[in-house]
């Protein structure tokens, strides 16, 4: 009935444990303290001189809904790259379909051979929430989650132009997570998608959109307050205005003031830490924002990593995927008004070490990871697919933990991008330990977790075993074994058995009397019924397969 | 029963629902029905559509499965389908006539019987799969176009042919958020058969009609394409209408604020249609690098949108019109007792033939194998995504039903078969 894990090189900072050599016991889904009868002790796994962590957790990864299911529908040949043998393979792991666009299945089964028990879905447009929900239902092995977008959706704008009381926009804050199913809340270029409806083209952080006259500073103070005094664990998950731009780095250090000291997300901040220095006007402004980072306790980030070969960008900033649209490749894109919700831009992308802006990117991202100085507020991601496939993440933890190979990569770049870098001065390698933080234990205190990332007595037993090597590539490929929920998963870096993940939610608590003003508001503006936007929790456990879990606001 | 009961009347025998119609695309979600004693009537909110598919008649009593066109247990239908199956080398599976759970269902059977999947209307799906495929495009929902369209141009199609409320549910609406919904502009390009008296709006005025027969539009909408890109053409027509009306219609259309092309790909029923669709789209695109404009594509039926959806999450791949070789056929289709498997190409073509539809089908050959299933948003609950992406609904069951779900019946089979 227990499982026994013995003799494991345990890293675990959520207690403090760097390399410590404990057994663990699982039993029913779970870590529990030694049992005082070993007999009940029915498998043992002996992990002598293995490194043993939680099951990593990847808080942004576009995993589910619309903008995902379009880019596979308009890219059939990225199905075809199974076994690809083009120069960017080697980011593959051994059973890679390397594929940006993986299906479902596939996506369940890469996360999980890689080590993986939890992926986020960082941008579930509301209206959309039933489809997200609907293939991440269809996505075998790891739990999932999602963030709602708010502040370009018609109703908010017009709370706020109206200047509705942070009571109200609470409520519809509250309600929204209700209502989606989601764990936290995320706003996308605030106000910008909407604007690029009326026709702006760009929006400023003091900008006012035409038609609502509000700020994207304004809304992102109004949706930081309204997710911190609602006391859900996950911070407003922020995509900054001028996404891609070059210049856009003013942007971002004056979005991190904002929320006025509210704690905030800003996501796949590499996208976000462009300069204007030099010839090519193109420059890195990783140094000035990674320092912002350091000082502004109250910020986390991730980096949104970019990583050489093809894949597609697929974001809900509509407005600027439009003007990113012009280098796609392949040649084709699909931008979307969605809604009065939001709107979505799909944008086939192909990175490239020769060029100039691409080999920045990669640098940027690189820089950005190595001057954060503390692990617990910088996460590991590449904005699965928009900066590279999830599946290049042992080939990103290689590049953070090994300086000659990192270096050795830099020196094939385009070498204009080199003289713009100052990567090869900054000598850091990550360790485990802080490995451990950035995927697992900082991941789950983030998003309010409070079973997931960690390995002490109550914890999910989802667990990774990794033979220790030198290249932390193949490590990290490839673990030895894989538990979910205490069951034995993967072995040797193959699914032995398919299991079924829950859908992890947070829902405080809110006057529903918003309802009344919200109906009026779907009868006359709408195109459904207000109650056909509600997601039951029925529709996710549908068959059996799904749960929904709901995690208590934080303490 | 579904559980938003709207009001139970003092007669016991009635209920009211407020339910979400498949008959069409647009999954009208404000329809108004009562079943009494078991027989549903359109109340309120209703099209001829929507009306034909709830009211349609159900059987007393129970339709049994068939063998041959003859009356079969239920049990010895699904071993005889497992039979066709194990036999089958490459089963094809067509219609798909389903919501999300049930095509699932057929995609994971398809999994373990080697089997190919395609839609009745793959031909259709396919024209617009071909232009995202190959261009990409810039496209709106309906929600959007309800509150912000101010000229609307339908090509190809009345769009009530197939979607008898798109007007009265998203063009001529009381208010609209960011325009006059009553002066919205509508024009509509192709045959003198288009039903145009939708497009006429409230206040009496009636909407633009530049005729030209269909398989004319490849013309029309490469040279309207042109206007809008500001190129000057020479020709004084074409396909019969004047340059000087093409050109009002690009001026028109270059000062809207948010210009919406709508076409149903069923309705460009032409070779190479996918290319009129891609003069439209990327006529969208021009006018998006000054102003706003954005395509809709309408239509949409028989789970054709969810289908194509779902199999391309489970699969990575969007549904395709490809010609299949393939030894044995299962029919789904659970919405429609009138669309049958397309007919023999040769007459000794015949391959043996599961049929999984509803229950008041009525073959011109019989198949080897019928049996009778629940329909989605009536007998049984269900999913379905309406036709502008994006947005999919919940389905209600609205009477009582005897026939088990096509989930049920799949399942029956795989057991079997493993």
């Amino acid at each position: 009935m227990i499982t026994l894990l013995k003799n494991g090189k345990l890293y675990d900072p959520t207690h403090q444990k760097n390399g410590v050599i404990e057994d663990l016991y699982l039993f029913q889904g779970h870590i529990i303290p030694k049992p005082i009868d070993p007999s009940k002790i029915t498998q043992t796994f002996d992990l002598t001189g293995k490194v043993v962590m939680a099951g990593a957790i990847d808080m942004h990864s576009h995993i589910g809904g619309g903008k995902v299911n379009i880019a596979r529908m308009m890219l059939p040949e990225f199905q075809e790259t199974r076994g690809y043998s083009e120069p960017e393979a080697h980011i593959c792991t051994p059973n890679c379909s390397h594929n940006a666009t993986p299906s479902t299945t596939d996506t369940g089964f890469r996360y999980i051979e890689m080590g993986y028990t939890a992926a986020f879905e960082p941008a579930m447009m509301p209206i959309n929430a039933r489809q997200a929900h609907l293939e991440m239902g269809d996505t075998p092995m790891i739990d999932k989650g999602g963030y709602a977008m708010l502040g370009n959706d018609d109703y908010f704008l017009r709370l706020l132009s109206g200047k509705a009381d942070q009571k109200t926009i609470n409520d519809y804050v509250a309600w929204t997570l209700h209502a989606t199913q989601a764990i936290g809340i995320k706003v996308v270029n605030p106000g910008g998608i909407s604007a690029f409806k009326f026709n702006q083209r760009r929006l400023d952080l003091d900008e006012n959109n035409v038609h609502y006259q509000v700020t994207p500073r304004e809304i992102l103070k109004s949706l930081s307050t309204a997710v911190n005094q609602l006391g859900i664990a996950k911070p407003l998950h922020v995509h900054c205005n001028n996404l891609g731009a070059a210049g856009n780095f003013e942007t971002t250090l004056n979005t991190m003031h904002a929320s006025d000291g509210v704690p905030m997300h800003l996501t796949h901040i590499q996208f976000h830490s462009y300069g204007t220095e030099g010839d090519k006007k193109f420059s890195s402004a990783a140094a000035v924002i990674a320092e912002a980072l350091n000082k502004n306790k109250h910020i986390t980030a991730d980096v949104g990593q970019i990583l050489f070969g093809q894949t597609v960008t697929t974001s809900g900033d509509s407005m600027m995927q439009h003007l990113n649209a012009k280098h796609a490749n392949p040649k084709k894109s699909v931008i979307m008004d969605i809604e009065c919700d939001a709107g979505c831009g799909v944008v086939p992308f192909k990175y490239r070490d020769q060029n100039y802006v691409n080999a920045l990117q990669w640098a940027i991202g690189l820089e950005l990871f190595l001057s954060v100085e503390d692990p617990w507020r910088i996460f590991l991601t590449t904005d699965h697919p928009n900066g590279a496939p999830f599946t290049s993440y042992p080939h990103l933890i290689r590049l953070l933990m090994d300086k000659t190979f990192r270096n050795e990569a830099f020196a094939k770049l385009n070498l204009d991008a080199q003289a713009m870098s100052n990567l090869s001065s900054l000598g850091r390698e990550y360790s485990l330990y802080e490995i451990a933080i950035m995927t697992r234990a900082g991941a789950a205190k983030l998003i309010g977790l409070n079973d997931c990332g960690h390995l002490g007595v109550g914890a999910q037993a989802d667990i990774t075993v990794y033979t220790d090597q030198p290249d932390r590539e193949a490590m990290f490929a490839k673990p030895d074994f894989v538990f979910k929920n205490g069951e034995l998963v993967v072995k040797d870096g193959k699914v032995v058995k398919v299991v079924w993940g829950v859908t992890h939610t947070a829902k405080p608590a809110f006057d529903i009397g918003i309802e009344k003003n919200l109906g009026e508001y779907f009868d006359q503006y709408h195109t459904i019924q207000l109650d056909n936007f509600k997601i039951n929790d029925d529709e996710i456990s549908e068959g059996g397969r799904g749960k929904v879990v709901t995690h208590t606001n934080k303490s | 029963m579904a559980k938003s009961i709207v009001m139970e009347s003092a007669d016991l025998n009635t209920t009211q629902f407020i339910a979400t119609c498949p008959a069409c695309g647009l999954l009208c979600d404000d329809v108004l029905i009562e079943n009494r004693l078991n027989t549903l009537t359109v109340k309120a909110k209703g099209c001829a559509k929507s009306v034909a598919f709830f009211e349609q008649a159900q059987s007393q009593n129970e339709v049994s499965a068939k063998i041959a066109g003859k009356p079969a247990t239920l049990q010895a239908a699904i071993l005889k389908a497992v039979q066709i199956l194990k036999l089958s080398q490459t089963p094809l599976f067509s219609g798909l006539g389903t919501d999300v759970l049930g095509f699932r269902a057929l995609f994971n059977l398809a999994q373990k019987t080697n089997a190919t999947l395609q839609h009745m209307n793959a031909t259709s799906l396919q024209r617009n799969m071909r232009v995202l495929q190959s261009a990409g495009w810039q496209t709106t929902t309906l929600t959007e176009v309800k509150n912000r369209a101010d000229v609307i141009v339908c090509i190809g199609t009345d769009v009530v042919s197939h979607n008898p409320r798109f007007f009265e549910r998203f063009v001529w609406v009381q208010n609209a958020m960011f325009c006059d919904a009553h002066a919205r502009e509508i024009i509509y390009i192709g045959s003198q058969d288009l039903e145009v008296s939708a497009g006429v709006s409230p206040t009496g005025k009636t909407a633009q009609h530049i005729v030209c027969n269909t398989e004319q539009l490849p013309e029309i909408t490469t040279v309207l394409r042109a206007l809008v890109f500001g190129k000057t053409v020479k020709a004084a027509q074409v396909a019969g209408v004047a340059m000087a009306d093409l050109q009002a219609v690009a001026d028109k259309l270059k000062q809207a604020k948010y210009a919406v092309f709508t076409w149903v790909a069923k309705d460009l029923d032409f070779p190479h249609a996918e290319l009129t669709i891609q003069n439209i789209t990327e006529t969208v695109a021009i006018l998006n690098d000054t102003t706003r404009a954005a395509g809709l594509p309408l239509g949409g039926s028989d789970g054709d949108t969810s289908a194509n959806y779902t199999n391309t999450w489970l699969s990575g791949l969007a549904l395709n019109d490809n010609p299949i070789e393939h030894d044995a056929v299962l029919w789904v289709n659970s919405f429609s007792p009138t669309k049958m498997p397309p007919p023999l190409s040769k007459p000794n073509d015949k391959k043996p033939t599961i049929a999984l539809g509803h229950a008041n089908s009525q073959f011109e050959t019989e198949p080897d194998v019928f049996i009778p299933i629940a329909t989605p948003g009536l007998d049984c609950s269900g999913t379905l995504f309406r036709v502008d992406s994006t947005v999919a609904l919940p389905l209600k069951k609205l009477r009582g039903c005897k026939h088990p779900t096509l989930n049920e019946i799949v399942q029956q089979i795989e057991a079997h078969l493993s």
